[in-house]
């Protein structure tokens, strides 16, 4: 039997993580993914007693986080269990709803500050057209990152997550990077 | 340009991809009698007009709704925006 070892979405053999001042980017390999989508005239479920979000928003309860995608459309996040089968246990909690896989299509990156909200502010304002007065702690949205579309989140005021397309991962990965490292460099 | 998407609010317009006129909502019954003649126009006449334009734009990269934005095609300002399906779903009901 062959030794195979499973590889996250940037080829590496753990999560790459970095660090460029006060920003710290990590990638989230083991976040498992669902979307989830009502069926027509069915009611919202509260999977996990999770009450789903509105337009533009997310929430949290216990381990369980979901984000809205779309008109009667969730995608949920239940962190550290991207090896389990957290799909069947949603589609479980969702009777009557459209329950897909989706951890192994999207890469998931964690950004972090150490200096309160403001770099996070700044990383935004040179990857995603929001307004950032309007994205505050509990709001996600998808949008267009460097012609790529991603979901961001706004875990909290100082982390915001980036997830999109697993084969852009590199990609993604460079301009977070890339971004993280100038906002770093000394202003002249 | 910015697009006041009825539930997201204003959305950068380089998010969304433009279809065209929205009286493409209106198609037309393919098992009617007159049914090529009807098809004819519904694939090929277009008004043209330089003002007020009502048209479908899908949020492409964004919540993947399409959207009836209504636009001054010689000013290009946006006069408003509301979802396709609600704009079709009361067509359904004024005409049943």
């Amino acid at each position: 039997m062959s030794d195979l070892k499973p590889l996250t979405a940037l080829g590496d053999a753990s999560a790459r993580t970095v660090t460029h001042g006060v920003l710290t980017l990590k990638e989230n390999n083991a976040l498992a993914l669902v979307s989830l989508a009502l069926r027509r005239d069915s009611p919202e479920p509260t999977p996990f007693g999770l009450g789903l979000p509105g337009p533009g928003l997310w929430a949290s309860s216990g381990s369980i986080a979901a984000l809205w995608t779309g008109p009667g459309q969730w995608l949920l996040e239940a962190p550290g269990r991207a090896e389990s089968d957290f799909a069947a246990e949603a589609a479980a909690a969702c009777p009557g709803c459209s329950v897909t896989e989706q951890t192994d299509g999207f890469a998931a990156f964690e950004v972090r500050s150490a200096a309160g909200e403001e770099p996070i502010l700044a990383l935004m304002a040179k990857l995603v057209n929001l307004d950032s007065a309007r994205f505050g702690p509990g709001t996600a949205t998808r949008t267009g990152l460097e012609h790529m579309s991603v979901f961001v989140i706004r875990r909290a005021a100082d982390r915001l997550a980036v997830i999109g397309m697993r084969s852009a991962a590199g990609t993604l990965w460079h301009a977070l990077e890339t971004t993280a490292a100038r906002l770093a460099e000394p202003r002249a | 340009m910015l697009i006041p998407h009825p539930l997201l609010g204003p959305r950068d317009a380089q998010e969304f991809t433009y279809l065209g006129d929205a009286a493409l909502l209106n198609r037309p019954d393919g098992m009617a009698a007159d049914a090529q003649a009807a098809f004819n126009d519904y694939v090929y006449l277009r008004d043209n007009p330089a003002g007020v334009h009502r048209e479908l734009w899908f949020h492409e990269q964004g919540d993947r709704s399409w959207v009836v934005v209504t636009r001054n095609t010689v000013t290009h300002e946006i006069l408003g925006a509301e979802l396709a399906r609600d704009v079709a779903l009361a067509a359904k009901a004024g005409a049943a």
